[in-house]
């Protein structure tokens, strides 16, 4: 297959879920006032009047939460899990790592809130404790997961702790890594947002905040298309990744 | 005298209290090829697998006079990732060693012997199940080892195909030390020089036979009955004498 039609086959779903998106949009607000769900054509015709000033501050400010708490949380989460594969520690950490997994968003958003004040703090300790688990669950699950006759075939060729990092344990976990950057920075948009819902007064979650308080619905209906479209974007740049570069670890023995 | 290249001594081994191998006693001298050949479950891959270090026995001492010998498993075990090629040559950099000229004429050689020559860069996804054994085969062969041992290597290889790998086998490494595990009598004869028959699900008595005796004959064609061979557990050593008529 050729490079162009990779990417453009790559991107075809995302596509096709924007537009799947519109168009219930469209349809739903058919059925109610502009000023409760107003329609695609009357945001886009509205836009970017309802703006408000420092947008694109805001909108940095959401991007660099995001990434930083999301990285973190994939860093450690990736770390602890191997961690707890290699030293035999997976029920445990499973057990504790599910157990943090059930604890409310809101809840921790209030206690963050009342510990760390308001600020950036916040919403970053948030995306961390939310998506940890997540990261930590997936990492230590499959590497369990791999194929524990190649690893007897390194034991017969007398292969050092390193080639088995090298050869099975780094392999197994591409696919890993990507599912956890697929689904973990979706979790963490939603709950970066949370933390500035409730403890910013800056970022998207706060205009989001606000164009609420206002009912300011075209500002809040731009927001989630706008949400909508980076995370497709972006998911669109993971499968890319998985049909190019990262295939090979994709196959099955 | 010939050096033993493995010898296995009062060897037993069970799984949850039953027994696979029982007081299993036999030598393999250094050049010799001897096939097992015994009903399945009769702990034939648990046998190879202690013999390559994986398992410990129960009982028993074994001793092997390489480090690591080369194990072609009953399934192929190859990398999903890597393409046929890198599969082949990961020997040469799990143990730091050079490929050479001469490894890569023979690589070219045994893809050729093989028919692989068109699918160097293929994925094991992308091979049938007899191309995955031979590149296990080639992978496990071309380290050039003096010792390896084969689950079953050939079964999932046309008659055709398999005759003509050994053959090549054989011209290639006249010296090599074989322990070969099989439920085909005509690779037995292809192979060993000598097999050891296990009657029972148990590898501990058996009866050894010279491959190119005439007992043999009569067990591949009698429907795998040796009548007039007495199984014992005493110790089976391929005679020195029929070797150097083998190799000569």
């Amino acid at each position: 297959m050729t490079n162009t039609k990779t990417f453009i086959t790559s991107l075809r779903n995302e596509g096709i879920a924007f537009l799947l998106f519109i168009g219930v949009w469209g349809l739903v607000s058919a059925f109610y006032p502009v000023y409760i769900i107003p329609s695609p054509l009357a945001v886009a015709y509205a836009f970017p009047g309802f703006l408000p000033e420092g947008f694109t501050h805001h909108l940095a400010v959401t991007a660099w939460r995001v990434f930083l708490g999301f990285g973190v949380s994939f860093i450690l989460g990736s770390f602890i899990g191997m961690a707890a594969f290699s030293k035999k520690w997976e029920a445990p950490v499973n057990a504790l790592m599910s157990a943090a997994n059930i604890l409310p968003g809101m809840i921790l958003g209030v206690i963050f809130l009342l510990v760390f004040g308001i600020g950036s703090l916040t919403p970053i300790m948030l995306v961390i404790c939310m998506t940890l688990p997540s990261v930590t669950i997936n990492t230590v699950n499959n590497l369990s997961r791999r194929d524990p006759s190649l690893e007897q075939y390194l034991v017969s060729m007398g292969a050092r702790r390193a080639h088995f990092l090298r050869y099975i344990y780094l392999p197994a976990l591409v696919p890993t890594l990507l599912s956890n950057l697929s689904l973990g920075l979706g979790l963490a948009i939603k709950v970066v947002l949370m933390g500035e819902f409730i403890g910013s007064q800056d970022g998207l979650g706060y205009l989001l905040n606000v164009a609420r308080i206002y009912f300011n619905m075209k500002e809040v209906f731009f927001y989630l298309a706008l949400l909508l479209v980076v995370t497709l974007v972006y998911q669109g740049c993971l499968t890319l990744l998985s049909r190019t570069l990262l295939k090979k670890f994709f196959y099955a023995n | 005298m010939m050096a033993d290249m493995v010898s296995v001594s009062h060897l037993s081994k069970s799984f949850e209290s039953q027994p696979v191998i029982d007081d299993l006693t036999f030598a393999i001298p250094a050049g010799g090829r001897t096939a097992v050949f015994a009903p399945s479950g009769a702990g034939k891959t648990t046998l190879i697998q202690i013999l390559a270090g994986l398992q410990k026995p129960d009982t028993g001492t074994v001793r092997v006079n390489v480090e690591h010998p080369v194990v072609l498993f009953q399934e192929p075990r190859l990398f999903p990732y890597m393409t046929v090629e890198e599969n082949i040559l990961l020997p040469f950099k799990l143990r730091d060693r050079a490929v050479t000229m001469e490894t890569l004429q023979s690589f070219n050689s045994w893809l050729s012997v093989c028919g692989l020559k068109e699918f160097k860069k293929h994925y094991p996804y992308q091979l049938s199940g007899g191309m995955k054994q031979k590149v296990s085969l080639i992978r496990g062969l071309l380290q050039n080892p003096c010792f390896i041992m084969m689950d079953e290597p050939f079964q999932s290889i046309g008659r055709e195909a398999k005759k003509i790998i050994i053959e090549h086998l054989l011209k290639t490494y006249p010296n090599l030390t074989v322990l070969l595990v099989t439920h085909d009598p005509e690779e037995v004869q292809q192979l060993a020089q000598q097999m050891l028959f296990f009657p029972t699900a148990i590898l501990g008595r058996y009866a050894c036979v010279n491959t190119h005796d005439a007992k043999f004959q009569q067990f591949r064609f009698s429907g795998f009955d040796l009548p007039d061979v007495e199984p014992n557990s005493s110790s089976a050593v391929l005679s020195e004498k029929n070797l150097l008529n083998e190799n000569s």
